[in-house]
């Protein structure tokens, strides 16, 4: 089984939305589609699901071109919404109708996911009522339901308290190890580098930097060195000509341009007898990568 | 086609569990029952205030002023009892607060005109017209007769006068009648296809429609919706012939039941052209408003988008309305086949017994390709508006849509 994107493109009016991406995920796992606002994320995922339709390239799961009338894919989409008067479980038997499911397994599956969503006392209620997590869950659901293999998610963790966010991730996980195959969308980058082996870096319709996020990062040279000691040690770094980026309690956080400075400050510190709790050479963040890339 | 039931029936049971629903169709239920108790309304009132069947009347002429013809009275058809006895003001007064009758009249001379003082207990009470021109008229002829000229010779003098409207078309049934069936059936047709509207604009506002158009097509939505919409409307129209039917046997007269069936000339024919024209009807402004709906992203701007739907919807019906009045001519011809205005105009016409099968035919193949057309487009500009959370969507905005592939 294989999403591609091949040579993607679109256009609205004179504006570029997506210039030429490809991408290819072939194994189950999480891709990762990152980019500030307007980069053309959402455009690539409504043209990946079929909602709009694409300029050029090709966009096929298994061979077989995309389309909306074929595709079952799962899809959590950024704006979020549900019907507010309506009860959450006749809403959700509606879209698991729709994606196919008889209303009887549709029940048996509903009764499953609000269990694990922790969202069983909320089914008979209608959804003006819920909180904005629990909506946020409950659309989830509907994403997720049908037990498709392809499941998008754009933002799911935006607005939800980190209770909620660790039941979501706790799902994704579970969902990735049933051989699910994921794309998803975030703005927080230690969301994306915990679950993602590739990402597709975005910055105004253009493909970045795209990869395996590991290789990514090792091509990446150590930038900074964190360490947590028990005495005042900034007359050693400033012999050592170095730049401390952040300062608190004794942990300093200090940039570096090679590895070997860093192994030097240690040795200074060690032979000045004071005490190190910790000492970490420390490579690029995906933060740190990102603004790179896209920062203007 | 599964996909379209599944959208209708949560459609329908959505509607149908909706709090306005249920307020607006006991709301119109009781308007029909208080309608079908107009009669007897109007009768307790005037039993209160005015002369009823059966009451009585003292007319009291002291001076002889016509000439005791006035016992000649006690043959007239009149609604009430006529005692011709001399009475005075305070005798006539003490009657009425006895209630041994309802009113007097004293009739008397005033310089060279008649006076009558018509004695009543109630201040908004008014003298009966026709208790009025009796006397006139028993007056004139018993003065005439007096000047010494026959009865046959009065007859010729004073004949009743009376008025027979004849039209050229022979038109069956009763205007009034079909008028209101009229008006509720272009209500029933423009409160069903607006609520279309309403439902996609709710969608689109509560950000819904994107998960939707990943779980099925927009044809499929605009389908369905305007499906379980439509017998939402014909369930509600049930209810309320229902209520209406129930109401007439329990409150109208049995006199005024069979004169409102007998000219009403509701045959088989108008109700099959009625039914049809009101669902075709409904048709056609469901996916005007579906294409009006779909263009809007704010609740505050449904109202502006709609307003050309109801000037069409208006536009049609008065023309339907014209028809009714000049049953012949161009205009007539034109609002028959026209399709705004068909569903009005034809279901009136098969009423009046003015519509032939071939004019029917003519008009439904005309009002079904336009509602294919209509379809046509407004689903094409559902599915490229849908998506749209922006700016307000002008005319120029919706041909580029209509046009984007």
């Amino acid at each position: 089984m294989s999403l591609v994107l091949k040579n993607v493109s679109k256009k609205f009016g004179t504006k570029v939305a997506v210039n030429n991406i490809s991408l290819t995920l072939d194994k189950p796992g999480v891709y990762g589609l990152l980019g500030t606002n307007g980069a053309g994320k959402t455009t690539t995922i409504r043209m990946l699901l079929g909602i709009i339709k694409k300029d050029s390239g090709d966009i096929t799961w298994n061979g077989k071109a995309v389309d909306r009338k074929l595709v079952n894919f799962g899809y959590l989409p950024e704006e979020r919404g549900i019907y507010p008067k309506t009860i959450i479980r006749n809403q959700l038997i509606y879209f698991a109708e729709l994606k196919g499911m008889k209303k009887l397994d549709a029940e048996k599956a509903i009764n499953y996911w609000a269990k694990i969503l922790r969202v069983e006392e909320y089914l008979n209620m209608t959804a003006e009522k819920l909180s904005k997590g629990n909506q946020q869950k409950i659309q989830f659901m509907t994403a997720i339901i049908h037990n498709p293999k392809l499941i998008v998610l754009d933002e799911p963790f935006s607005g939800l308290d980190p209770v909620n966010t660790e039941i979501i991730k706790n799902v994704i996980i579970n969902l990735v190890k049933e051989g699910k195959y994921i794309i998803m969308s975030a703005h927080q980058m230690p969301t994306i580098e915990e679950f993602c082996s590739d990402i597709l870096i975005m910055n105004k319709g253009k493909a970045v930097l795209q990869g395996n996020l590991k290789e990514i990062k090792n091509t990446y040279k150590a930038n900074r060195v964190e360490i947590d000691v028990s005495e005042d040690i900034t007359n050693i770094i400033k012999e050592l000509k170095l730049e401390i980026e952040m300062e608190k309690d004794k942990q300093y956080t200090i940039k570096i341009n090679d590895e070997s400075i860093a192994h030097k400050l240690l040795n200074k510190v060690i032979k000045a007898n004071i005490k190190v709790n910790k000492f970490e050479i420390k490579k690029p963040t995906l933060n740190d990568i990102f603004i790179e890339k896209v920062g203007e | 086609m599964k996909d379209i039931i599944t959208v209708s029936k949560f459609t329908m049971k959505e509607m149908l569990r909706r709090k306005s629903f249920i307020v607006t169709t006991i709301i119109i239920m009781v308007i029909i029952i208080l309608g079908f108790n107009i009669p007897n309304i109007m009768n307790l009132i005037s039993k209160n205030s005015n002369i009823g069947h059966g009451d009585k009347i003292i007319i009291s002429d002291n001076y002889n002023l016509f000439n005791g013809t006035l016992n000649t009275l006690k043959d007239e058809d009149l609604d009430y009892k006529l005692e011709i006895t001399p009475s005075t003001f305070e005798q006539i007064k003490n009657k009425i607060e006895n209630k041994k009758i309802k009113a007097g009249v004293i009739v008397e001379k005033k310089n060279n005109d008649i006076l009558f003082r018509y004695i009543v207990n109630d201040t908004m009470a008014i003298m009966p017209d026709d208790l009025v021109d009796t006397l006139e008229n028993l007056y004139v002829k018993n003065k005439i007769e007096q000047l010494g000229v026959t009865k046959e010779k009065i007859d010729d003098i004073l004949p009743e006068f009376t008025t027979n409207i004849e039209q050229t078309e022979k038109i069956k049934g009763n205007t009034f009648v079909i008028t209101i069936i009229s008006i509720l059936l272009f209500y029933a047709i423009y409160f069903c296809a607006y609520q279309v509207s309403n439902s996609i604009t709710m969608e689109k506002t509560s950000k819904i429609m994107e998960t939707l158009v990943t779980s099925t097509s927009p044809r499929t939505i605009v389908l369905g919706k305007t499906l379980g919409i439509g017998l939402v409307g014909i369930i509600q129209i049930i209810i309320l012939v229902i209520t209406a039917i129930v109401s007439a046997k329990l409150f109208l007269a049995p006199s005024l039941l069979k004169i409102f069936l007998s000219s009403s000339q509701i045959t088989p024919f108008a109700v099959i052209v009625m039914l049809i024209f009101f669902i075709l009807g409904y048709y056609l402004f469901a996916f005007i408003y579906a294409l009006t709906g779909s263009t809007v992203s704010k609740p505050e701007d449904i109202q502006s988008a709609n307003t050309p739907v109801m000037f069409l919807g208006i536009i049609g019906f008065y023309i339907a309305q014209y028809t009714m009045s000049k049953p012949i001519g161009g205009l007539t011809t034109f609002a028959c086949y026209f399709p705004i205005s068909s569903p009005f105009a034809m279901p009136f016409r098969a009423m009046m017994g003015l519509a032939s099968i071939q004019d029917v035919i003519i008009s439904l193949v005309i009002l079904i390709i336009s509602i294919l057309i209509v379809a046509h487009i407004a689903i094409k500009i559902y599915s490229n508006a849908i998506l749209n959370y922006g700016t307000k969507v002008n005319l120029k905005d919706i041909i580029k849509m209509y046009k984007t592939k």
